[in-house]
């Protein structure tokens, strides 16, 4: 569905020294200096994938995901989108694809939801049966029958998110671009985001491509995660693999009655804090029953809790890589 | 040709939904138009006044009498507010840049340029189009103009080449903002100065800023050269040629700042979140 080769971004920044003399000499002989924001980056996503990009603030998720989605023309590289380069042939490509950035909106302001929709329909030259056809799919989904006669600026937040994610579907393109769309969203407004992603993956087979910096969008739509710092793909592989591989271990935590705590010869101690020690062992040489089994023997457990890698600790590695 | 042609269907089907919409949104906000109503027509009835008193002082302007200025005057709002109506985005668009507005239009099948002037189509602009229809037909009345049909086709193509000249100097001038990162509010400067040298004769300034109005920043053919060959003022009159130069210097400004934009819209930036 989509395929990125070598892409590559450069930004240019002006340097500006400080004060009245800084800017002065900024004015005639400015400082250029070029920024990689991304650098020669490639990867394949097939239809039907849901695809989640990770990383840290001015990593390069978000300039990538513009460069995929026809927003900012790559400094070298290509974008294909259903085998044609979106760079190219942007107002064809386009077609195709739907777009839903966090904080941005597609929707007109002053006018009821309805409207908007409207325009879209006589842009994207939609004929009438399916734009009622898609409609209703959609209020099925996210229920927007009830705002869709409301005026965007009455709107809640959580509101205008659920009508700029029909009016990023209305012309039933094949990818849908999500940028940080849960950002500043309680939790019903979230699940109802998810619930709609997860649906239109599901039964229109849509390829679903998020940059997020939650870690609940990810377990719960995201089979696939790209990490990116640095403007370079860090990692890029099945979630559950990639947590296995970077982080291959389980964290038990006991509670004693005294602040002695054994040491075991197959864990490692990484914490030993009053009463409470704990221990982190290799999944694949030991089990928690067994580490429990052996420290009983030493001395009597009060109380116990496991801890499993998290998604949160392969960013934490990932970013600091 | 025949995809050319739905193409073109494409955009008028849009342009009329746009167009739909644009009326919606005036009527939302009713105390708006009474405002728009009142406080337009007076600037320029306002700035009529100011060369009745002038000309009344004075007798001419440089030749022109008071009823060929008016006829001047009335040729150069009227296509003023045909540039408003249609190209007054072009004024913030240092604003889109900076704020990453362009982002929905570049994801959308239409040309960007289109989008961005048509979805902000300023139908406000209609107030302005009043008194510069009157002061021009005030024009015509006291030069005993006979209204026929080449007159009125030089009008109309006048027009159309003199809003095309608007338009490409506010996408030029808008477009710089892509090399320079920066939002310009050059609306107001921009005005100013082709107020000043759209509305009265040009012919009344030195030479060398007849020249470089001509040629470099061709705004002389916005109303100037037009009016002059109708009226015979300056000594000539010359049929439709001087309204076709206008449309011609009209398709070429905006061909060149058309271009301009997209060379801009490569470097665009977009906002981050």
């Amino acid at each position: 569905m989509i395929d990125v080769k070598n892409l590559s971004k450069d930004y240019v920044l002006k340097r500006k020294e400080p004060g009245l003399r800084g800017a002065i000499k900024g004015l005639f002989r400015p400082d250029h200096r070029i920024v990689p924001a991304v650098r020669d980056i490639s990867f394949h996503i097939d239809p039907g994938e849901i695809v989640g990009f990770i990383g840290p603030n001015g990593a390069g998720k978000s300039t990538t995901i513009k460069m995929m989605s026809g927003i900012l023309t790559p400094t070298g590289g290509s974008v294909l989108i259903a085998g044609r380069d979106i760079t190219k042939h942007r107002k064809e490509v386009v077609r195709n694809i739907g777009v839903v950035f966090g904080q941005r909106s597609q929707l007109n302001w002053d006018l009821r939801l309805g409207e908007s929709f409207e325009l879209l329909k006589h842009i994207y030259q939609i004929r009438q049966e399916d734009y009622d056809r898609t409609l209703d799919e959609m209020d099925r989904i996210l229920g927007i029958g009830e705002i869709i006669d409301k005026p965007v600026r009455q709107m809640s937040l959580g509101q205008r998110v659920k009508g700029d994610l029909v009016a990023s579907m209305i012309h039933s393109p094949n990818v849908l671009f999500l940028d940080e769309p849960t950002i500043g969203l309680d939790v019903s407004a979230k699940y109802a985001l998810r619930k709609f992603i997860k649906e239109i993956n599901r039964v229109r087979k849509t390829t679903v491509i998020l940059t997020t910096h939650d870690l609940g969008d990810i377990q719960e739509l995201c089979e696939r995660i790209i990490i990116i710092n640095h403007g370079q793909i860090v990692e890029d592989g099945n979630l559950s693999q990639i947590v296995d591989r970077i982080a291959p271990y389980k964290t038990l935590v006991v509670e004693y009655y005294d602040e002695f705590a054994p040491e075991h010869d197959r864990c490692e101690m990484t914490e030993h804090k009053g009463n409470v020690a704990r221990y982190r062992f290799m999944k694949k040489d030991l089990t928690a029953a067994e580490v429990i089994a052996d420290l009983s023997k030493k001395k009597t457990i009060k109380d116990i809790s496991i801890e499993e890698a998290g998604i949160d600790d392969i960013i934490k590695i990932a970013y600091e890589s | 040709m025949k995809n050319l042609f739905r193409e073109l269907i494409h955009y008028l089907d849009v342009t009329a939904h746009v167009i739909k919409m644009a009326v919606m949104t005036v009527i939302e906000y009713p105390s708006n138009i009474a405002g728009w109503l009142i406080s337009n027509p007076l600037q320029f009835i306002m700035g009529f006044a100011i060369i009745k008193f002038v000309v009344e002082s004075f007798g001419q302007i440089n030749g022109w009498t008071y009823g060929q200025l008016a006829f001047l005057y009335g040729l150069s709002v009227i296509s003023h507010a045909l540039s408003m109506i249609f190209f007054v985005q072009g004024w913030f668009m240092g604003y889109y840049v900076i704020e990453g507005e362009f982002d929905r239009y570049l994801t959308r099948p239409l040309g960007v340029l289109y989008q961005f002037f048509f979805t902000n189509i300023n139908i406000f602009g209609v107030t302005d189009l009043i008194p510069g229809i009157l002061v021009f037909l005030y024009g015509c009345v006291k030069c005993g103009v006979s209204v026929n049909l080449t007159f009125l086709v030089q009008v109309m193509i006048t027009l159309i080449g003199a809003t095309l000249i608007r338009g490409g100097i506010y996408i030029l001038l808008g477009s710089t903002s892509f090399y320079t990162r920066s939002a310009v509010d050059f609306g107001q400067y921009t005005q100013e100065i082709m107020d000043k040298t759209t509305m009265y004769p040009l012919s009344m300034y030195p030479e060398s800023i007849q020249f470089i109005l001509t040629y470099l920043i061709p705004v002389g053919w916005i109303s100037f050269y037009p009016a002059a060959s109708m009226l015979g003022t300056e000594g000539v009159r010359s049929g439709l040629t001087v309204s076709l130069v206008t449309l011609g210097v009209g398709i070429a400004v905006i061909l060149i700042a058309g271009a301009f934009f997209n060379r801009g819209l490569k470097q665009y930036e977009s906002a981050g979140n």
